[in-house]
């Protein structure tokens, strides 16, 4: 199994409805409405990198989504 | 379903309080009626309590459709009863002797005091005792608003406890200060370090965490009241065990129904902070005076004082307890701190010395722009400067960072 985060820049607008959209999206595990350099923190959690393409064309699709950057996790320790 | 994570932690925590304050009418009603004796009552919950737990968790356990029922109505991490692991006992242990000491308390307490609205107040005390402990544990020193909040409730508490008589009894803030408050700390940390930790690489689930602690609280509980009877003489054993069997099916209803409480707490406690989830779960305190309104009705506790001026002190004392609980919960800030590390440092110290920085909760390592992803979880935002800023700023290896605050989050639990 792969976790990634998929680190999203917005266009202005309605991003409640973007939000809304990307919350249907399965293997969707946590969307983080951020301030800072991107807009939204989404964590992902798929069986294959081919899944992963597919979940990342999906949140590109979305309405709104200016810029994905994806970073695939190598390990990770959390509480 | 995707929700936010924070409306089911409240959802957990508030239904784990209003079910808390409804065992705490029908323990009164028990007190009262059937077994007035504190430590034959601790005795016999825990007796009866473990049959009742165990056929409530085999219940949970039957499978339909492939997932445990447990698993779809309690706890997602849950697949069926199963025996308790080695890594686990360290944690079931003490959480067991927290458990056995705060039931004998609080049935002490309130065997004295009488009425549950009277009762619940004082063991939310249990917040000030957390602050401290998560501020030994995390070397942290608490904020002004944690300060303030854990005493505001601490008052309120107080306050609230004493509007029936208008007195403080010596005796019951004894069994307050140091038995009950200790007890339920002890009993909350090991709980959430008990779901905290990972079982066949899958999340703790609760539902056998509250089984395990019954049961070894159960051991703890009967060795304890046998050497007790033993040194001073009494029989508290004897009415234990005779109460269990005598009193079977009001000990059965109360430990049922505690049992939802715990699950729910136990859930809540994987979710958020331990002094948060206690916080919330303070508003018990409110729901137990309709509780103790409908028992002194019904003649089961002496009725509530209608002199205008205890009646002043409860409400504000029961204020003071929610405004204290809100600010405390709200003051939460997360944050994704996004890292660049140089060339030649070794990923994996430099992962160790991330994780070893407080209110760190998740260090990813990943392949892409950034080197590390790194989650935080504290009080306030000048927390995160002085504790985690400067201390990222000391790890040689960190080449650029970008700290980026969470503002809202949903997740799929």
């Amino acid at each position: 199994m792969i976790n990634a985060y998929i680190l999203l820049t917005m266009r202005p607008g309605n991003s409640n409805n973007t939000i809304k959209e990307m919350r249907k999206i399965e293997n969707v595990e946590k969307i983080s409405v951020v301030a800072g350099e991107y807009d939204i923190v989404v964590r992902v959690h798929v069986k294959d990198l081919e899944k992963l393409l597919e979940v990342t064309n999906e949140i590109q699709m979305v309405d709104g989504v200016k810029k994905t950057t994806t970073q695939v996790i190598e390990k990770e320790i959390a509480l | 379903m995707k929700i936010r994570r924070k409306y089911l932690f409240y959802a957990l925590a508030f239904a784990s309080a209003i079910i808390t304050a409804g065992v705490s009418a029908i323990d009164a009603t028990i007190i009262a009626f059937h077994i007035p004796d504190p430590w034959a009552f601790g005795l016999s919950c825990f007796l009866v309590g473990t049959i009742i737990t165990l056929l409530i968790v085999l219940v949970f356990s039957i499978p339909v459709k492939g997932k445990s029922l447990g698993s779809k109505i309690i706890d997602p991490s849950f697949k069926r009863l199963r025996l308790v692991r080695k890594e686990e006992l360290k944690y079931h242990i003490p959480a067991a002797v927290g458990n056995s000491a705060l039931t004998i308390g609080y049935f002490a307490l309130l065997s004295i005091l009488g009425d549950p609205s009277a009762v619940i107040p004082f063991s939310q005390i249990v917040i000030l005792y957390l602050i401290i402990i998560e501020s030994i544990i995390e070397k942290d020193m608490p904020t002004l608003s944690e300060i303030q909040s854990s005493l505001i409730v601490t008052f309120g508490a107080i306050l609230g406890s004493i509007s029936l008589t208008g007195g403080i009894n010596l005796q019951s803030l004894a069994i307050v200060f140091l038995v009950i408050n200790p007890a339920w700390v002890l009993f909350s940390i090991y709980q959430r370090k008990l779901k905290l930790i990972k079982i066949d690489n899958k999340p703790n689930d609760a539902l056998n965490i509250r089984f395990w602690n019954v049961v070894f609280a159960c051991i703890f509980t009967t060795v304890i009241v046998f050497m007790y009877d033993a040194l001073i003489g009494t029989n508290h054993f004897i009415m234990g065990i005779t109460a269990s069997i005598e009193h079977f099916n009001w000990v059965a209803l109360t430990m049922g129904i505690t049992f939802f409480s715990l699950v729910f707490y136990i859930r809540a406690l994987g979710i958020g902070k331990a002094s948060v989830t206690q916080a919330v779960k303070a508003s018990s305190v409110l729901f137990a005076i309709p509780f103790s309104l409908v028992i002194s009705y019904f003649n089961i506790i002496p009725p509530f004082s209608t002199d205008p001026v205890m009646i002043l002190i409860k409400i504000i004392g029961t204020t003071l307890v929610i405004l204290g609980i809100v600010s405390f919960a709200l003051a939460l800030v997360k944050a994704y701190v996004f890292i660049s590390v140089k060339p030649g440092y070794p990923i994996e110290e430099t992962m160790k010395e991330l994780w070893n920085i407080r209110g760190v909760t998740r260090v990813a390592a990943t392949a892409g722009k950034y080197d590390f992803m790194v989650k935080i979880r504290i009080r306030t935002l000048v927390k995160g400067y002085e504790k985690i800023i400067r201390k990222l700023e000391g790890i040689e290896a960190i080449n650029k960072y970008k700290w980026e605050s969470v503002l809202k989050e949903w997740e799929e639990i």
